[in-house]
């Protein structure tokens, strides 16, 4: 057999008090998919920053070699050169240039001093129509979807004699629909002959596209598996190094609590003088249950929770009660005080001041506790329930000051989920509590998810993801348009009735 | 690690740098006289940009407080010279219309949601203008005739020998009190503590530095009034950033303003907090301003905000925000002060200064954007 694409042997990346990857061996054969596995923290960015020049050559041990010769990438520029492109979830185009400007960015076709327009949009026109892309050359990449926009970044590095594609969570962000055409896109590139390097924390999609599977744990290379070979237990059992149970390992609590949280005809407009648009939503929700809420993307789901915690919209009509008392006009200073939490689906954005240690993120909204006469704070006792928290949710760095910005996703999200637990919630409020992270770390999630209802707290669970949705609720409620479309109890839950409320489909079940 | 080790040192040796270019050039730089002058001058721009390190760790700015210090120093100085107030009512009086001034201006900022460039911008014009309507265009003394308040003491008073020692002495021992507690209490709590020896180390260099200081400064006439004013505004400051709520939300607010107000944090109160801290420091430094220069004129506080902007940025702080401490603010100041007293004491032209003044503050922004982007 001829000598891979591109091998890496013996690769071990140390950075200040982390060995990244140690010892790690990775081969990709011309004309594969090959896919990384491994938890949040596994060493999958390292290992890619390694193969496409950010880390350079000389940063790091062990050898690279693409054809089978040894190479030393420097930059970017250098991996590039040796045809390796790396497409991650940020994307690398301008906003305000159009589809062909973003294709040949940096390398316009000329005609003396001048851009070659015209051969440009002809070239890129042709190699969109190569890709089967019905997206007009002269479209303004803000105006593309999200799916859109990945695949022009892929063209544009297919453009550049790119050998070896890699992927990082392509999908992230995608519908189902975007996923396929991308995978098709994918199988196509394979059978002319292109090699792709796809990281994905959805399994599902590993399955449908790759060939070979190599699973990293802690920084180490563990197995390499043919895709007929390996089974999700399997992959799982790898990734986590050691047995899993149930995926969804919801239990229900034995008798539920009294009503924590009354919403009765609320509607809810952007602002003052807009139509409203979440209209007539009435639930209850009582402690010890967990109540999900379903949906397609804009239906209203974490507008409805933004809004309970006082962060969105103007109240136009509805009553919410938080323990009996009404909740009339919510802030969420207010809210934390009554008792609610709220973990938003963009950690980024909304839930972390990145610059600043995993200690100051926790502590930031309950630092009420440790304040003792003339507004000074008890440092020794806020470290203590810091440590409390960092070691419970097992949040992986060397310790509390470490800066919540270099942390995995996994690990910024337990910083989040944290920072709301601390201010003794007793209704939890989770957006999207386990998008981008791996599946260790989604099983925590759960696990704490259940804690929190043995506890007697009332728990709402936003997520895109049914089996996921279905797998942790107790009672779904699906919303469609900014209405509820349907309430269901577990045992009703069905794949199909759910979409089918969530597309407006379905009479109101009770 | 190059890039962090160059941040930590490049301060400090571009003080020691700024002090040995003037002392060879003119070595009365580093003589008792020009160096007690030289702190002075360094507690005035010390204390103002104390406020302004806590306005630019939430991410806003305020470019009015070079014409409020006039401001205020002239209300002051036009209510003892010319309607014959106590110094002390004068400066309260003066006081009180600074914190109105920057209540007014905080409350602008979050309630109308007007970015504070623009309210300072307005504000900076406007203060001039008040400024020159209260001094009507004319020189006002601090004091009337020859005799002493306590407006013209502010800079002109020494602490007498052995008051100077005991004051440092005691606010050594204070320090160890502290730190002596802190330590009990992190044992209290099973975490712990930094070796004895190093904790030591520190303490009797501390002492040894503010010892030697204050027997070089009473070798002319003591310890300066007005660094006594910088020491308390910089303790409370420190105290404020390091050991409050109120100093996490600084942080917090610059870092992420939208994960601060999903926090919890009352943003709005934070940063109207931050701006009415901003005119205390204001009054503060428009009193030993205008006493330094002995009278209340309309150059009094020409841009000042700037010098207290570049002392903040020299020293590390964030103009972005949500990144900056109390220790580099000082040598922030200090490296500013010995740049502009060393000029002024080789009579070099003003044109030059302006343009050396302005090379600093470019350098020292563009070093936040380059060592802030790693």
């Amino acid at each position: 057999m001829s000598a891979p694409l591109l091998e890496a042997r013996n690769l071990t990346k140390r950075f200040p008090g982390v060995t990244a990857l140690r010892d790690v061996a990775f081969d990709l054969r011309a004309g594969e998919v090959h896919a990384l596995c491994g938890e949040n923290g596994a060493g999958k960015s390292t290992l890619i920053k390694l193969l496409s020049g950010i880390h350079p050559h000389g940063s790091y041990e062990g050898e690279l070699l693409v054809d089978g010769g040894s190479v030393a990438f420097h930059s970017i520029r250098d991996a590039e050169a040796a045809g390796i492109a790396v497409i991650t979830q940020e994307f690398a185009l301008v906003d305000e240039l159009s589809v062909a400007e973003n294709i040949f960015l940096g390398r316009a076709p000329r005609r003396g001093l001048r851009v070659d327009w015209l051969g440009m949009h002809q070239r890129a026109t042709a190699l969109l129509a190569d890709f089967g892309l019905a997206i007009a050359p002269a479209t303004l990449v803000r105006d593309l979807g999200i799916g859109q926009k990945q695949l022009v970044e892929i063209v544009r590095a297919m453009d550049k004699k790119t050998r070896v594609l890699v992927l990082d969570e392509p999908t992230a962000a995608l519908t189902e629909q975007e996923v396929a055409v991308l995978l098709d896109h994918l199988r196509r590139l394979r059978a002319q002959g292109t090699a792709c390097i796809y990281i994905s924390h959805k399994l599902d999609e590993v399955f449908a596209i790759a060939d070979r599977i190599t699973v990293l744990r802690d920084g180490a290379s563990v197995t390499t598996l043919a895709i007929r070979e390996a089974s999700v237990p399997l992959l799982i059992q790898h990734m986590v190094g050691r047995e899993l149970g149930d995926l969804f390992p919801r239990r229900p609590a034995f008798a539920l609590d009294e009503v924590q949280l009354s919403v009765r005809g609320l509607q809810v407009a952007p602002s003052r003088h807009a139509p409203p648009f979440l209209r007539d939503i009435t639930f209850e929700l009582r402690g010890g249950e967990v109540l999900g809420f379903g949906g397609l993307m804009g239906a209203g789901r974490s507008e409805l929770l933004l809004h309970l915690f006082g962060a969105w919209g103007h109240r136009a009509a509805g009553d919410v009660t938080l323990h009996g008392k009404s909740f009339s006009d919510p802030t969420p200073r207010a809210a934390i005080a009554g008792g609610l939490a709220l973990v938003t689906e963009d950690r980024k954005r909304y839930g972390l001041v990145l610059d600043q240690p995993i200690g100051f993120n926790l502590s930031l909204s309950s630092l009420a506790q440790f304040t003792r006469t003339a507004a000074r704070l008890d440092l020794p006792a806020e470290h203590v329930c810091n440590q409390r928290f960092f070691e419970s949710l097992r949040v992986k760095a060397p310790d509390q000051r470490a800066r919540v910005g270099g942390l995995s996703g996994g690990n910024q999200q337990k910083v989040v989920l944290g920072k709301s637990l601390m201010t003794e919630p007793t209704v939890v409020m989770l957006d999207e509590p386990t998008r981008g992270i791996d599946v260790g770390a989604k099983l925590e999630v759960y696990e704490l998810i259940n804690r929190l209802t043995t506890a007697g707290k009332a728990v709402i669970l936003v997520s895109s993801e049914l089996p996921e949705l279905m797998g942790m609720s107790d009672r779904i409620i699906m919303l469609h348009e900014g209405k509820i479309g349907g309430e269901f109890a577990r045992a009703d839950f069905a794949q199909e009735k759910l979409l089918a409320a969530a597309m407006g489909h379905a009479a109101r079940a009770a | 690690m190059n890039a962090k080790l160059f941040k930590n040192l490049a301060m400090p040796i571009a003080l020691v740098a700024i002090c040995v270019f003037f002392a060879v050039k003119e070595p009365a730089f580093l003589g008792p006289r020009n160096l007690t002058q030289l702190i002075v001058e360094f507690s005035i721009t010390g204390t103002l940009a104390m406020g302004m390190f806590m306005i630019l760790l939430t991410g806003q700015i305020d470019l009015s407080v070079g014409s409020g210090v006039g401001l205020i120093g002239g209300i002051a100085a036009v209510l003892v010279f010319q309607h014959g107030w106590p110094a002390p009512a004068a400066m309260g009086l003066a006081f009180v219309a600074a914190l109105v001034l920057w209540t007014a201006m905080g409350t602008l900022i979050v309630r109308q949601r007007i970015p504070s460039f623009i309210i300072t911008l307005g504000g900076l014009l406007i203060f001039k203008g008040l400024f020159w309507l209260v001094i009507q265009n004319s020189t006002i003394p601090v004091s009337r005739g020859d005799e002493e308040n306590l407006y013209s003491r502010l800079t002109t008073y020494y602490l007498p020998d052995s008051i100077g020692f005991a004051l440092v002495t005691v606010v050594l021992i204070l320090l160890n009190v502290l730190e002596w507690r802190s330590r009990v209490a992190r044992t209290a709590h099973q975490i712990s503590n930094p070796p004895v020896a190093r904790t030591a180390a520190k303490w009797i260099v501390m002492a040894a530095v503010s010892l030697g200081l204050v027997y070089f400064f009473n070798h002319f006439r003591g310890v300066p009034l007005s660094l006594l004013v910088l020491a308390g505004t910089a303790g409370v400051v420190y105290f404020l950033t390091q050991h409050t709520p109120f100093g996490r939300y600084l942080y917090a607010i610059g870092g992420n303003e939208e994960a601060a107000v999903l926090s919890g944090i009352a943003v709005n109160r934070v940063l109207v907090g931050a701006y009415v801290l901003m005119g205390v420091t204001v009054a503060l430094t428009g009193f030993m301003t205008t006493a330094y220069s002995g009278a209340s004129t309309t150059t009094v506080g020409d841009l000042m905000e700037l010098d207290a902007i570049a002392a903040c940025v020299i020293g590390g702080t964030a103009l972005k925000g949500g990144r900056g401490t109390v220790w580099g603010v000082i040598f922030g100041a200090l490296i500013m002060t010995a740049l502009l007293n060393g000029m002024t004491l080789l009579a070099v032209s003003p044109e030059i200064k302006f343009i050396a003044r302005g090379g600093v503050l470019t350098l020292a922004v563009w070093m936040d954007v380059k060592l802030g982007r790693q």
